[in-house]
């Protein structure tokens, strides 16, 4: 078998001395961690190594010599080295040579006592592995997550293999804490030998995160003692703040600084990292909250967006449209005013549609057109239905009536909408997250659609359901609830007959409903959807590592899924030199292992559900039902 | 396997079995075996007017399909007033539940335990749905096309008189779907009518002559046949002479389909049952003879 002997490359031009490292027996290899130089007496050394051991827990040994030879060869020292071998007693015995010029290596590994045949008497063949002692040490490494079966067994021996080495090279820091200034009795050459780095601004952070993360705690503790204080405990408030994003957002938030500011220490690297990766985006996150705050307090433009945002909220030049233009169709009137007597709302709502107009850009216009245009065609025999004129007026009515009492909720609400959105902008200060959750405002401001919706999904569910169990006894089935199956019935001459009548008047109405169904369902997706995508803004926010993903940006090498190694020299008679370079992890990797938990969870559907439920007037989003219907 | 057989197989009979091992092909059979041939064993002997006689069941039927869009004809012209209409259903309706326990002395009222309550209620809640719903009926299909209307009535009309119960014992057979059918077809029509009034006298009509006219109907046939075939004839001619009242080329076809029903195809029926050879034997079949339906349940 082959000795692998992994050497740090910043004690290639050290001087002559011992190679103090790890010998890992089930590798067959030989970590070599610092080099020893003359003079040293061996009992310190050996004390030294003692200290590590105890420190780091790693089996720290003098592993062999080195002997870099920058004059000409000198005899005495060769034999000064073999000479302590017998001192440091190691199987097997490293003898590591570099010859005069960089290019020429030797190698040799001696087994001292038992030979193990007698063809190759105690020698084996050396392959010697360059590693940069710096990279090794702060790179963290990723195992691959799954790889083919005949690959496997391989693959994760030397997985492991390489693991030992990273592990040893990680652990045994204590090694390396002293440098060449020291006045210590032993003199070590490895990667932090030429100085230990520090940085004043590291220093300071260090020194202050601890009395800072103590106040933190205690203040984010007694806010968080504030806010499971019974009051909020209590039916009303509990449920708003389950349901408003708002409240999730800050919950959410509250915890994230919890568990930054939390006085404990990370256990391992993974802690480390989320609480980087957590400290980071909050930061991110305040940062694009405030340059928000800012813009919107400059130049009045919260006035702007209020004045904007009335008449959006306020539909009365868009839904008002779509019924007003409802009624026209079905009384034939269009083109005509329909008279007071007749609607006084209606006329309200097209003054104050007049009134809008003025104020309004544009835009809005062009958004009451369009649906002007789509309920024009909805409202003339659309894709061949025939609406019931009757229905169809009632409908009409119910809705421009509560239209009616939208615009003057409306009205009222105004004159506070300016303060509202002030206040709201304030929010921004603790990140953008928290102003994001404005799906709060928006599914306040769009609550008539909602009303509309669940209006038109219910009329719609009852025909559906009415008509399927009519259609069964049509037939002269009836549904077996306690067989779950469709059994033939004899029914009564007043059940048939009071059925078959209301089984005629549902199907000739079932398109009158279902168009009204069909409108209000599109405009209740369209805000649900606008609703997610603010949703899925949040969570990307909230959930990106964006810490690990600056890492592995500016140095690739923290975060390792494996190593590749360069042949350097590979001549016959000597041996074979490797230099290990670490592979970085791919970003998607780095996104799918530190991904931070997302707050809120949200209503999971698939889209052939979604369907499902959308055909048979089932309220989607955001209604849950109390269990599986027993049909 | 045993494809040879044994030189001495004289002795040794076939037998019917499976359980035995013996000396022939698997496939073998031999000459007793269309022995137990039979022929026609369920076949019946047909009598002409006894044929005919049963045909009247689906001449009733066409007659009442006939007398409806009949009367639809006159209200949807406007010569036939509605409460003239409502007076004369009132009329035979009360006379038919008259006739109805007369007819049989009670015996099937006492059968079924139906009580006379049970009557007045079923006959307020149609009375009563059917005024509640005719305005929304009178203006259910309006914005329909009429022939739209026309041939879904049409069809549903052909779908009563397919599914009808005319005393078959067939799967397709279905007196709920056929009852269904012909109210769909009615109020279908009814919402044609042109005031809320029609609408509703016209489901009460059709409930009238598809749903308890026909009860009637059996109950004539079961108790006096003479008198049945009379109203029948009564019957079918008055529908005759409704349709020439509208079209003479109608009442023609109609007059020939069911003259052709009534006698034709009787005659051809008992003229094919000379072509009729239907085989038994061991071959068929397992049938339960014994009823078990009192081991279930």
């Amino acid at each position: 078998m082959v000795l692998k002997a992994f050497f740090p490359t910043c004690c290639a031009s050290a001087d002559s001395g011992l190679l103090v490292g790890r010998w890992v027996p089930e590798q067959n290899s030989a970590v070599v961690l610092a080099v020893v130089h003359f003079p040293f007496i061996p009992i310190q050394v050996k004390e030294l190594l003692a200290q590590v051991q105890q420190a780091s827990g790693v089996g720290v040994a003098v592993l062999g010599t080195w002997c870099h030879r920058r004059q000409e060869p000198e005899e005495s020292l060769g034999h000064f080295l073999e000479g302590l071998g017998a001192i440091f007693s190691h199987e097997p015995w490293l003898q590591l040579c570099r010859e005069r010029g960089s290019k020429f290596w030797s190698c040799k590994a001696t087994h001292r006592q038992v030979p193990t045949s007698p063809s190759a008497p105690g020698e084996d063949q050396v392959m010697l592995i360059f590693y940069d002692q710096r990279k090794v040490l702060l790179s963290q490494l990723h195992p691959p997550t799954a790889l083919p079966d005949h690959q496997a067994g391989d693959a994760t021996a030397s997985t492991r293999g390489l693991a030992a080495v990273f592990d040893t090279v990680a652990r045994s820091e204590a090694l390396f804490r002293s440098d060449r200034f020291d006045e210590g009795l032993v003199r070590l050459s490895h990667w932090q030998s030429e100085g230990v780095e520090a940085s004043i601004l590291v220093e300071l952070a260090k020194q202050a995160s601890g009395p800072v993360c103590l106040l933190m705690a205690y203040l984010l503790s007694l806010i968080s003692a504030a806010s499971t204080c019974r009051v909020f405990k209590l039916w009303p408030l509990s449920f708003i703040c389950s349901k408003l994003s708002t409240c999730e957002q800050l919950r959410h938030r509250l915890e994230q600084l919890t568990f930054i500011f939390s006085t404990q220490k990370a256990e391992n690297a993974s802690q480390l990292m989320r609480k980087a990766n957590t400290l980071v985006s909050v930061l991110l996150d305040v940062a694009l909250g405030l340059t928000l705050l800012s813009w919107l307090h400059g130049k009045d433009r919260i006035g702007q967006l209020a004045d904007a945002l009335v008449p959006v909220a306020d539909p009365s030049s868009a839904s008002s449209v779509v019924v007003y233009w409802a009624y026209c169709g079905q009384t034939g009137l269009c083109g005509q005013e329909p008279s007071q007597a007749e609607c006084p709302w209606l006329l309200r709502v097209a003054q104050l549609r007049g009134r809008r107009k003025e104020s309004l850009g544009a835009g809005k216009e062009w958004v009451a057109e369009e649906l002007q245009h789509l309920l024009q065609w909805l409202m003339g025999a659309p894709a061949g239905l025939k609406m019931n004129r009757a229905l169809d007026q009632v409908l009409g009515r119910f809705f421009l009536y509560h239209i009616h009492l939208w615009i003057s909720y409306i009205h009222l609400m105004s004159p506070f909408i300016e303060r509202i959105l002030w206040h709201m902008g304030l929010s921004a200060c603790l990140g953008l997250t928290v102003a994001l959750s404005i799906s709060d405002i928006i599914a306040l401001l769009t609550f008539h659609i909602y009303c509309f919706y669940v209006y038109g999904a219910r009329l719609y569910c009852l025909k559906i359901c009415g008509l399927s169990s009519l259609w069964r006894l049509f037939r002269g089935k009836k549904w077996n609830v306690l067989r779950q199956r469709v059994d033939s019935c004899s029914y009564d001459l007043d059940q048939l007959f009071i059925g078959t009548l209301l089984f005629t008047i549902l199907v000739f109405l079932l398109p009158t409903t279902a168009l009204y169904y069909l409108v209000f369902t599109l405009l209740r997706l369209l805000v649900v959807t606008v609703q997610g995508l603010i949703h899925l803004l949040v969570d990307l926010i909230n959930s990106l590592p964006l810490y690990a993903l600056g890492l592995r940006l500016c140095r690739p090498y923290r975060l390792s899924a494996g190593v590749k190694f360069q042949v350097l020299e590979h001549e016959a008679g000597r041996p074979l030199r490797l230099l290990m370079q670490i592979n970085p992890l791919p970003y998607n990797r780095v996104v799918h292992t530190y991904r931070l938990p997302s707050c809120g969870c949200h209503p999971k559907h698939s889209w052939g559900s979604l369907c499902r439920k959308l055909f048979f007037g089932e309220l989607i989003y955001p209604w849950r039902q109390r269990g599986d219907k027993q049909d | 396997m045993c494809a040879q057989p044994v030189p001495n197989t004289t002795e040794i009979r076939w037998q019917k079995v499976l359980y035995e091992r013996q000396p022939f092909p698997d496939n073998y059979v031999d000459q007793r075996f269309l022995e137990e041939l039979r022929k026609n064993i369920h076949a019946r002997k047909y009598q002409y007017w006894a044929v005919v006689f049963e045909s009247s069941v689906v001449i009733q039927q066409l007659c009442s399909v006939c007398v409806f869009g009949v009367i639809w004809w006159y209200m949807d012209e406007g010569l036939l007033a509605p409460h003239w209409l409502l007076g004369t259903g009132l009329a035979l309706s009360l006379t038919g539940y008259v006739l109805f326990d007369l007819l049989d002395g009670g015996e099937g009222r006492r059968k079924s335990g139906r009580t006379r309550w049970a009557d007045l209620k079923s006959a307020l809640v149609f009375i009563t749905f059917t005024y509640g719903f005719s305005p929304v009926l009178k203006t259910l299909t309006e914005s329909v096309s009429t022939d739209t209307i026309y041939a879904m009535s049409v069809f549903m009309l052909l779908g009563h008189l397919i599914f009808f119960d005319y005393g078959a014992n067939a799967a397709i057979v279905s007196s709920t779907l056929s009852l269904n059918m012909a109210i769909f077809a009615s109020v279908c029509l009814a919402s044609r009518l042109p005031r809320t009034l029609h609408a509703f006298i016209m489901v009460t009509f059709a409930i009238q002559i598809f749903a308890l006219w026909p009860m009637l109907q059996k109950k004539l046939k079961a108790c006096t046949p003479r008198c049945y075939v009379g109203v029948t004839l009564l019957f079918a001619f008055s529908a005759l002479g409704g349709l020439l009242s509208i079209s003479a080329v109608g009442a023609t076809l109609f007059a020939l389909l069911l003259v052709s029903i009534s006698c034709l195809c009787p005659f051809y029926l008992i003229r094919l049952q000379l072509f009729k050879e239907n085989i038994h034997g061991p071959w068929d079949e397992a049938e339960i003879k014994e009823d078990l339906s009192r081991f279930l349940s």
